[in-house]
């Protein structure tokens, strides 16, 4: 039985909402996928939904991807289109919300505020789905009103699908209306709201493309199928790291990773660099699956692997593996809802395999760790945004099922430092666990392959 | 002799959202996580279990299992011994099991039973599932060689009600809105962040397309995985639980009454059964009085609020004034009224029903057992009805066939 007094953040979320309503929200940037993604999640709760592009006929494409993506030729019913020059001043000045979702570009973005300073009104809110910028620097300059009611809002493609949603106040940022936004989203479009700071990539791009291009990297030294083995379903995500990357796109995992990498100094800071066959094959246009392939490519019926060595695919079937019996072990385990069990079989595997997928998920696990405090609150949020936006296994999900002990354990192994908050959970009793959301099914995470 | 009474300590429902196949799970991890789920929420230890029974359709076609009481013993050493069953119903197998452990409490065989319903369906493909749930009706006289024949055969439960009273389907696309609305409110709901509207159930493109004569995509419920626990226990066992939770005895749900009525298998016979009925499904009337009956209840006027099998819209079309919240054949009005919405005078489907929150088939009565128990104990958080002392349930299998129902309340 819950220990909490019924209803109270719904109530209070229901109180907030109240007060304040979206009846209104303009999209700029409708053509992009971020912009017909979200323009098309805005229609379930908001009456009208404006989608603008450079041209009309640019959004009107927006409004024909927005129908496609959720499948419902009622987006239409909710929606208008229209263009920069003709339409932007008249609806911006009408709009409850002005939602950007401009090519992530500060100057494009910036260009595009200074107009939308002029025509909003003094109570509309503005926010930016941007996943990289810098909240506080986009808004630099602006005016008082405008600052108070700007911030980010990040869905995650596609916004349909993917609920995890960081919500990124400025220094200027308004806590009322921020406090409206996140009982909007939650309620109204059924998101999993993540509080962030405004750091670089914010908390879930920060954990998430670590990891991932931990992986890339591996990639220089074997080939991608093993990568993908090695840290692949049952380490705790539906999806594999470097097949994840191809579909995101080798330009926005560059464009991620080279802005953490800038623009910020942690202990890991080394695996933030992006490996230099990337960028070598990106010079020839590979960019993952929207360039026909990536570390991985279809030809026919044939399975094509990239040799990163060499810039060459190789067919998969040709790929000799070592011995990975060990992740059947754990793969069987967790089919038949053994997961503590899977996870002490990964944990005990023998081999250099074995110790180098510890190794990754190591530094999943300390990173994220570290970041606690600092891109979010607590280690809560990012365990939220792993969860609801990458849906791989929250770290605090890994180290309740492992045991903190051994987590500790499995990050000396990897040579990493332990952070203050995993070696306390150590030292606490047994039995108290890191993650206490139990709307969440942890089990799901742990992927039986 | 009064009926010793019985009572329901709660239990736990998985994420119907979960498709269990693409998790590479199998059957065993399904039962496993609802029961060790039910007891961690109920701080019950399993060696405190006295008998156990799983409700469950038809896991012999879609998982290539059967015996599934034994997997009990799977899930905790402790439940090595443990007497275990396995209770089948089609869709109203959840309900059959919570019947067969509520008599055995009743009987004073045992004071502590768990009841799982559960069903993985997502093992097979759409038209191979709807051809194993074929097998609810007379497979061979309404199913066979029949592309998803159930939507076809609660196509024509509309299509009766058309005859006998007219039907706007207006309606059935506001009630499809509305379990997908209360769906969004609900965790554990498969549908939550569907994209979902009035417009969109109403909408007669490829989008929402025909799937069953006036049977719409938007009007079916949902291909779901899920597994339910719930505990029921004797009055002894409670006061000893509500002690140990610092509670008292009358905050314990009891199960106040039911009802559980079979018509004949084919859906032409029920019709032919009921022509001089008012009722159009009669048995699932008596069903549901009876429950009112055992719990000596007037009329729906005692219910706080409803969980109902909408397997389809017209299903719950049908519960509408089965239930008698309008006179036969007048279940629009309710629904223009705003009567089933979550703050109306008699919610129908807060968790989102099947519709909404999903259909695993044998988890489904054990599932609106459980939502009634988060009703009347306050803890059903977004999609709580205010006040809700009394909930009753109605679970359907077949076309109509076995009916199953519930009143769990508090005094």
């Amino acid at each position: 039985m819950s220990g909490n007094p019924p209803n109270s953040q719904a109530d209070r979320w229901a109180a907030i909402l109240k007060d304040r309503s979206i009846e209104h929200v303009v999209v700029l940037g409708a053509n992009g996928t971020m912009g017909y993604g979200s323009a098309a999640l805005f229609t379930t709760a908001v009456p009208k939904v404006t989608l603008l592009a450079r041209t009309r006929d640019k959004a009107e494409e927006g409004l024909a991807a927005a129908i496609k993506q959720v499948r419902s030729p009622t987006v239409a019913s909710r929606t208008e289109v229209g263009d920069y020059d003709t339409d932007l001043e008249r609806v911006v000045g009408e709009a409850d919300l002005v939602f950007e979702a401009l090519t992530e570009d500060l100057e494009i973005k910036r260009t595009i505020f200074d107009r939308v300073e002029k025509a909003r009104r003094d109570d509309s809110i503005v926010a930016t789905v941007t996943s990289g910028l810098s909240i506080n620097q986009l808004c630099e300059g602006r005016s008082e009103s405008f600052r108070k009611h700007f911030m980010g809002l990040h869905f995650f493609n596609p916004p349909n699908v993917i609920v995890g949603t960081e919500l990124i106040p400025g220094n200027d940022t308004d806590p009322q209306l921020v406090d409206f936004i996140e009982a909007f989203s939650t309620l109204r479009l059924g998101r999993v709201m993540v509080r962030t700071a405004d750091t670089p990539a914010f908390a879930g791009n920060r954990v998430g493309f670590k990891v991932l291009n931990e992986a890339a990297q591996l990639a220089e030294q074997m080939s991608p199928t093993l990568v993908d083995r090695l840290v692949g379903p049952y380490t705790g995500r539906a999806m594999t790291p470097l097949a994840t990357i191809d579909l995101v796109g080798w330009d926005i995992h560059r464009a991620i990773v080279d802005n953490v990498y800038e623009n910020s100094k942690d202990e890991a800071h080394s695996t933030l660099k992006l490996p230099h066959y990337m960028d070598k094959l990106m010079a020839s246009g590979v960019m993952g699956n929207k360039s026909g392939g990536g570390f991985f490519k279809k030809a026919g019926d044939d399975r094509l692997v990239l040799d990163p060595s060499t810039g060459q695919y190789v067919s998969a079937a040709d790929i000799k593996l070592p011995n990975l019996d060990y992740i059947g072990e754990v793969a069987h385990l967790y089919s038949m809802g053994r997961y503590a069990e899977g996870m002490a079989k990964f944990l005990a595997a023998e081999g250099d395999e074995a110790a180098l997928a510890r190794k990754v998920i190591a530094g999943y696990v300390a990173y994220a760790f570290e970041r606690a405090g600092e891109v979010t609150e607590t280690i809560t949020g990012i365990d939220m945004i792993m969860g609801a936006g990458f849906n791989w296994a929250p770290p605090s999900v890994l180290v309740d099922t492992m045991g903190a002990q051994a987590a500790v354990s499995m990050i000396e192994e990897a040579e990493l430092s332990v952070p203050s908050l995993l070696s306390e959970a150590a030292g606490s009793k047994e039995g108290e666990l890191l993650f206490n959301d139990d709307s969440v099914n942890i089990g799901k995470f742990f992927v039986a392959s | 002799m009064a009926v010793p009474e019985v009572y329901v300590l709660g239990g736990y429902q998985t994420d119907f959202a979960r498709n269990w196949t693409k998790e590479s799970k199998h059957f065993s991890a399904l039962m496993r996580e609802g029961v060790l789920g039910a007891l961690q929420e109920c701080d019950i230890a399993p060696e405190e279990i006295e008998s156990a029974h799983v409700g469950n359709f038809a896991a012999e076609l879609y998982c290539m299992q059967g015996h599934l009481g034994a997997f009990f013993t799977e899930v905790d050493p402790a439940f090595s011994g443990l007497p275990t069953g396995r209770h089948e119903a089609a869709c109203a197998s959840g309900s059959i099991a919570l019947l067969a452990a509520s008599a055995e409490i009743e009987a004073g065989r045992y004071d502590l039973q768990a009841v799982v319903g559960i069903e993985q369906m997502k093992t097979v493909s759409a038209s191979v599932g709807g051809a194993y749930l074929g097998t609810a009706a007379w497979y061979d006289q309404e199913a066979e060689g029949v592309e998803f024949p159930f939507p076809k055969l609660f196509g024509r439960l509309g299509d009766e009600y058309d005859k006998r009273y007219g039907l706007d389907d207006r309606y059935l696309a506001e009630i499809s809105r509305l379990n997908y609305d209360n769906a969004k409110l609900n965790p554990n709901a498969q549908t939550r962040t569907w994209y979902m509207n009035k417009e969109h159930a109403l909408c007669r493109t490829d989008d929402n397309a025909a799937v069953g004569g006036r049977i719409r995509i938007a009007d079916c419920s949902q291909v779901t995985d899920g597994a339910v626990c719930v505990f029921l226990a004797s009055r002894a066992y409670a006061e000893k639980y509500a002690k140990g939770m610092g509670q008292k005895i009358e905050d314990i749900p009891r199960i106040k009454g039911w009802g559980h009525n079979t018509a004949r298998l084919r859906f032409e016979d029920k019709v032919a059964e009921s022509a001089d009925s008012e009722y159009v499904l009669p048995h699932v009337r008596s069903t549901i009085t009876n429950a009112w009956e055992r719990a000596g209840m007037k009329d729906v006027s005692a219910i706080d609020g409803i969980e109902t099998h909408d397997c389809f819209t017209t299903s719950e079309y049908m519960a509408i004034d089965h239930f008698g919240l309008t006179a036969p054949g007048e279940s629009w009005k309710a629904v223009e009224e705003g009567v089933l919405e979550i703050d109306g005078q008699c919610p129908i489907n807060p968790s989102g029903g099947l519709i909404g929150a999903g259909h695993p088939v044998g988890a489904t009565g054990v599932r609106q057992l459980l939502d009634g128990y988060k009703q009347v104990t306050g803890q059903a958080d977004a999609y709580q009805v205010k006040d809700a002392k009394n909930f009753q349930t109605l679970n359907i299998g077949g076309s109509g066939t076995t009916s199953v129902s519930f009143i769990v309340g508090v005094d």
